[in-house]
């Protein structure tokens, strides 16, 4: 009876008092990394109010670039924030590693692997997003100041597209159905194209028709306005 | 253009030496044979006494990068070489030049000490509108000077004021590419160079471009302007009153050609700005001009106000000083709405004659007087 019951307990409890020590020695070095993470994090606070990072970064134009990334806070907060998340991170991650389990190591090793692959992802995701808002509203811009009744939509097109691009190379990779998004993305564009190729050609003859007329009509009626 | 000149330099200055510089970009159409070989042979039936030996011409290609100001900076080089007390700068487009608009050009820096002589000419009403709405108001307002043209393209200057010129480092600068009319005015009043006027008559281009982009020559121009307030902030920040310079020439009327304007098509744009450009307008104008141009857009009447104006363009300036988003994006976006301005003011001088069409500019050059307080308050 006692082999059949106690023995296993045995080992357990004893796995479980070996075990405790490396948890605990996990626990400390995460606790550590938190407030390590923490001072550095108001460090760099203060060093930044020190540096006029924020003027600096309103004066380049970067808060602008923040705001539109939809992150709130000023440059110096998101450097802050930035440090206090890799140091968490780089604790916890020593932390679980001292814990000596396999899964978790194997996990680890897995993640170091990957890390990498989801920086560029982000990067790519970041500036495509804001490549396309530029491109977008230079295109906007240009289309208004020709005259185009379509100005917005050419825009949100531009603007979307360069996104879209963006997000399918971040996607692929990140290895996340390569393949398969790059050739959905092909036939989302392909099919956007053609079908306002087939709904102009079909459907907008006669405003084809209009806007040409329109055009020759607008070409007579040209200004002579020397501006300068 | 080189029969007159030669002509002018023979009848009114005939005791002095006189060069002729043709500082060309590269012309392909044969422009620096012309100039070379283009001679009056026969001054008589203009009763002007032969001086052939005292005129002389040098047709060079300018270096550099492309752009009006490499060809002024050429010209500049050659007078300071030369050590010339004054010198006369022409468009070579022009059609309405004559021999009197060379002494106009530099009798007042020969005989009077100046050291900058801007043009005055006639114009048609709708012509020259960024100058009108825009260039002259700006500049008269910050630095108090009623300089008609500033962005005139033909003028006279002295020997100094073409030296300190070439002191300047801005001759490889986007100013060499498409702003040196307005650079040359603004660094001769902000530095105290005396400077006045002469009556040239009507100014008569050869046929426009019709590749010209009004949105791009928009931008030039504006973008020269505002880089010119980020040099000078302390100059026109202390000045409070405007003062007329002095105009020499004596001044006539003549019939102009009449100009074609399109008003529906100008309207229609400033709407479409309206409409698509709001959101990016709002992070470019106060929230009280934003209200003002929505409230033109909407009304029955199409009229935007002098006072409405000055504002937008004064913000314009501080979105730019301030970096709010790229200076290329700002100054674009503000096309639609100078066109709108255009057409308020061609509806309301439909009727005017060339007096009344001055009193309305007055008006305008009032308005961004008046509004001075705001931008520098906001600086």
């Amino acid at each position: 009876m006692d082999n059949i019951f106690l023995e296993p307990l045995k080992r357990f409890v004893q796995k479980i008092a070996g075990f405790l020590p490396n948890l605990l020695t996990g626990i400390i070095i995460i606790a550590i990394g938190f407030f390590v993470a923490f001072f550095v994090k108001r460090f760099f606070a203060k060093i930044s109010i020190f540096l006029k990072i924020d003027r600096l970064s309103e004066k380049i134009g970067l808060d602008q670039i923040i705001k539109r990334c939809g992150i709130r806070g000023s440059l110096s907060g998101v450097i802050g924030k930035a440090a206090f998340w890799v140091i968490l991170i780089s604790f916890v991650t020593m932390g679980l590693d001292s814990m000596k389990m396999l899964a978790v190591e194997n996990l680890l090793e897995a993640f170091w692997l990957y890390l990498p692959n989801v920086i560029a992802s982000v990067i790519i995701i970041v500036v495509g997003y804001l490549l396309g808002n530029f491109l977008g509203r230079a295109a906007l811009i240009a289309s208004v100041n020709a005259g185009l009744a379509l100005a917005g939509l050419i825009g949100k097109f531009v603007k979307f597209t360069v996104f879209i691009m963006s997000a399918t190379m971040a996607l692929e990779l990140l290895g996340i159905g390569k393949d398969t998004v790059l050739i959905a993305f092909a036939i989302v564009f392909g099919g956007v194209v053609l079908a306002l190729s087939l709904a102009f050609g079909f459907g907008g003859r006669d405003a084809a028709k209009d806007y040409i007329d329109r055009m020759l009509k607008e070409k007579k009626d040209e200004d002579d306005i020397s501006h300068i | 253009m080189v029969r007159a000149v030669q002509a002018g330099l023979a009848k009114y200055f005939p005791d002095r030496k006189a060069i002729l510089v043709n500082s060309d970009g590269g012309s392909s159409d044969g422009t620096m044979d012309v100039v070379d070989k283009v001679t009056i042979e026969d001054f008589q039936p203009l009763l002007i006494s032969q001086r052939e030996n005292l005129f002389s011409k040098i047709v060079t290609p300018y270096h550099g990068i492309p752009g009006k100001g490499s060809a002024f900076r050429t010209i500049f080089q050659i007078a300071k070489e030369l050590g010339v007390k004054a010198c006369a700068v022409v468009d070579s487009d022009l059609r309405s030049i004559t021999p009197e608009w060379i002494e106009l050009l530099i009798r007042p820096v020969l005989e009077r000490n100046f050291d900058f002589v801007t043009p005055y000419y006639l114009r048609h009403k709708y012509d020259g509108t960024i100058t009108n709405s825009i260039v002259y108001p700006v500049t008269r307002a910050l630095y108090g000077k009623h300089i008609r043209q500033p962005i005139g393209g033909d003028f006279g200057i002295s020997g100094r004021l073409a030296e300190f010129y070439l002191t300047k480092d801005v001759w490889e600068s986007d100013v060499a590419r498409f702003g040196i009319d307005i650079w040359m005015t603004t660094t001769a009043v902000a530095n105290d160079f005396r400077v006045c006027q002469s009556f040239l008559g009507a100014k008569i281009h050869s046929a426009k471009d019709p590749s010209s982009d009004l949105s791009a020559m928009l931008t030039q121009v504006v973008s020269a302007l505002f880089m010119l307030m980020e040099e000078y902030p302390d100059k026109w920040q202390e000045v409070k009153s405007t003062d007329p310079v002095p105009m020499f020439g004596f001044q006539f009327s003549v019939g102009l050609e009449p100009v074609n304007v399109n008003v529906d098509k100008m309207t229609g744009m400033f709407r479409l700005g309206i409409s698509e450009l709001g959101d990016i307008l709002k992070e470019i104008v106060s929230a009280e001009s934003f209200t003002g141009l929505n409230e033109v857009s909407k009304a029955d009447t199409f009229s935007f106000s002098d006072e409405l104006w000055a504002r937008v363009i004064y913000d314009y300036a501080l979105a730019y000083h301030k970096k709010v988003m790229s200076p290329d994006h700002i100054l674009k976006t503000l096309t639609p709405f100078y066109l709108g301005k255009v057409a308020s003011l061609v509806i309301e001088m439909a009727e005017s004659n060339a007096l009344e069409v001055e009193e309305r500019l007055e008006s305008i050059c009032s308005a961004f007087e008046k509004q001075k307080p705001y931008l520098i308050d906001q600086w």
